[in-house]
């Protein structure tokens, strides 16, 4: 089966250019939400692989809905999307359980880098119940990766 | 079509409107209720969302402009520095500054030069006092009010409109015939300019109506995984040609059809992965949603790799049914033992399952294709899978039509219905059980005149007399549900673009005339439904 993804962004510019990366790469997007309150409706009833999360949405912060999803669906895989200057919610997210995150602009062969990697990793976990990686990931480089690391559920 | 670069340029626009809107009602707001933290928030989201699309879209100043607003505004949100003072003219002024830079955008035009104001944004930040201009300080007076560019319609005011085109058309036929008639060179010269005027009118309604196939696709992932789930098949679903356009009513009137085809690909198709491997198949079943455009028709086919149709079983079931007798049953060919799939009634679901078998019966999907002039065929292979095609307009409004005379009236049949036309001398045709034939592409067609259908009543047909035929026959080969019907008319006229009206009352009874349309001498022309002429003709032939 195609990886399920849902995308989470209050832009509809930034839904319509991530959902054409994601679907031509082969994914299937289940869904795109524009805020919060449908991020966390739409995450329930679809129950993705992966969420790609807008850290600022106009009725929740990113943050909360990234907690709220966590707590329903430990196992789904957050990649956090935010542009430049929003470092310090990123690195929040990140130490609440995204496994990784996104700066706007960017590029496809990033994005599809990263989401690759990422749903790569919780499959090897889920098939394997191997012990989560300790080697930073893509895009989280430059943060604390061992912290995100950690917080990710084990199988 | 549009291009993905022109696509993502015209949601980046429509969007970046749309926000300028927004911050401009937002700062306003704020500038009465310093305190209020709702405009604030809402300030800074959209700065930082203007910010994110710009750069994607390489406006890398309108981005850096948007960059350091949203500094500023994260800052009085954090409140480190306060809505008032020489700050509030900086950020009405940066804000007016982006409305510029948008709209140069939008007309392809150099941005305006934001370096001043860059400059005082970074002195804000620094906490420096900005340095305003004369220009800046004075109060612009000259603003000019901008709405967006995009309007939201209701469809059924587009109806509405296509409706009112519709007449203009025929109105516009019979002025154009009647200059002809009259013969004076001022109302043809008149007339020929309406010609072109209502046409390039009704061209644009439709076009105002069409939207993308890939609307109702998208919704197509969600439902092949609850109708999998549910049947306990594996199913990959693809789609392509999302991007093809067709009127809104038509992609409306098939939603539930593509639904019910859909669910039986997955339900009757598909094979549970078990059955698979042991067929030799990969265990997950492909399920594909298509649009292609062809000719003047929108394609969409729902296809599989699943089982396929069964023909003899279906061959049997039909006469079980009692749909055919049993001689009648053996004789048909493959596609004509697949065709009867879709007569009311039959139904191949051997148990009942909780998503297909719900007693709706491909009849209905048949039936909603047909009610918009299109068509729906099967496609089949024993143990490889099954394509069903859906064959229809891209508009409703006006549909493509072969005129003919019959006992000096006009009567139209839709191009949609036509395989071909032929002009065959009496001894080209056979008569086989008192039923003329004739080969056509080198298949025996049933042939009958169409003014015995027309006029025999409830009586069944007479028997055939190749006789009775004077000189060369011009015959319309129709086709309905992989039938297909020759019927021998008077003579050929032309091929029009018609715009149908229903027929009103007692005339609609007949169910042989799908609707009427005028022509340009003011003539009534009755459209003849292909699908009645067929059934009335198995249901009549001797």
């Amino acid at each position: 089966m195609k990886n399920r993804i849902l995308i989470v962004d209050d832009s509809f510019y930034m839904r319509t250019m991530l959902k054409n990366m994601l679907t031509d790469a082969g994914y299937d997007v289940v869904g795109e939400a524009a805020n919060g309150q449908q991020a966390l409706e739409m995450a329930a009833a679809t129950r993705p692989d992966l969420i790609t999360l807008d850290v600022i949405l106009p009725d929740n912060t990113g943050l909360d809905v990234l907690k709220g999803i966590r707590q329903e669906q430990p196992d789904v895989r957050i990649v956090m999307c935010s542009a430049v200057g929003q470092e310090v919610i990123v690195n929040e997210a990140l130490e609440s359980g995204a496994v990784a995150y996104i700066v706007k602009p960017f590029s496809e062969e990033k994005v599809l880098e990263i989401v690759g990697s990422m749903l790569q990793q919780g499959n090897d976990k889920s098939d394997t119940s191997a012990e989560p990686s300790a080697t930073p990931e893509a895009g989280t480089a430059d943060t604390d990766a061992d912290t995100s690391s950690e917080s990710t559920p084990q199988a | 079509m549009r291009s993905r670069e022109q696509e993502y340029r015209e949601i980046f626009m429509a969007e970046a409107l749309e926000y300028y809107d927004a911050m401009s009602r937002h700062i306003s707001e704020l500038e009465k209720n310093p305190q209020s933290e709702q405009p604030l928030n809402e300030l800074f989201r959209l700065m930082h969302n203007l910010k994110a699309n710009a750069r994607a879209m390489g406006y890398m100043d309108l981005g850096e402009v948007a960059h350091r607003m949203e500094t500023i505004f994260g800052l009085i949100r954090s409140k480190e520095k306060a809505f008032s003072g020489s700050i509030t003219g900086v950020l009405f002024g940066g804000i007016d500054t982006i409305g510029a830079m948008i709209r140069a955008i939008g007309e392809n035009q150099e941005l305006p030069n934001a370096e001043s104001l860059l400059e005082n944004l970074e002195r804000l930040v620094r906490g420096e006092e900005p340095i305003l201009t004369d220009e800046e300080v004075a109060v612009d007076d000259s603003r000019k009010l901008e709405l967006s560019d995009l309007v939201y319609i209701q469809i059924k005011k587009l109806d509405h409109l296509l409706n009112l085109v519709g007449e203009l058309i025929i109105d516009r036929d019979r002025i154009f015939t009647l200059g002809q008639e009259i013969g004076n060179p001022a109302l043809q010269s008149a007339a020929a300019h309406l010609f072109r005027i209502a046409d390039e009118l009704q061209y644009s309604v439709m076009d105002a109506r069409l939207v993308n196939v890939g609307s109702l696709f998208n919704k197509f992932p969600r439902v092949v995984r609850d109708v999998a789930t549910t049947e306990h098949k594996e199913v990959n679903l693809s789609i392509s040609g999302q991007d093809i356009q067709i009127d809104r009513n038509i992609l409306q009137i098939i939603t539930d059809s593509l639904l019910h085809l859909v669910r039986n690909a997955i339900g009757h198709g598909i094979e549970t992965p078990e059955e698979r491997i042991k067929a030799g198949k990969p265990p997950v079943g492909e399920v594909a949603l298509e649009a292609a455009i062809e000719r003047d028709d929108v394609l969409i086919q729902v296809r599989d790799d699943g089982r396929g149709i069964d023909v003899e079983k279906v061959r049997s079931k039909a006469v079980s049914r009692g749909l055919v007798n049993a001689q009648t049953a053996a004789s048909l060919s493959a596609p004509a033992v697949r065709a009867l799939l879709f007569e009311p009634g039959f139904s191949m679901a051997e148990e009942v399952t909780e998503i297909s078998g719900r007693g709706v019966g491909l009849d209905v999907v048949k039936l909603a294709i047909d009610s918009m002039g299109g068509q729906l065929r099967v496609d089949s292979e024993l143990g490889k899978g099954t394509t069903f095609t859906l064959v229809l307009p891209t508009s409703i409004a006006v549909k493509g039509a072969l005129l003919f005379e019959l006992e000096e009236r006009s009567y139209a049949l839709l191009l949609m219905h036509i395989d071909s036309v032929v002009s065959l001398w009496p001894e080209e045709l056979h008569v086989v059980g008192g039923m003329l034939l004739a080969e056509v592409q080198g298949e025996n067609v049933p042939v009958v005149g169409l003014r015995q259908l027309l006029h025999s009543g409830d009586e069944p047909l007479a028997s055939a007399d190749t006789e009775e035929l004077i000189g060369r026959q011009d015959i319309i080969i129709v086709n309905y549900n992989n039938r297909r019907l020759g019927l021998i008319v008077d003579r050929f006229l032309r091929q029009q673009n018609i715009v149908i009206k229903p027929m009103t009352q007692p005339l609609d009874k007949i169910d042989l005339f799908g609707g009427v349309t005028l022509l340009g001498n003011g003539q009534v022309c009755l459209v003849l439904d292909v699908p009645a002429l067929t059934r009335v003709f198995l249901a009549k032939r001797p």
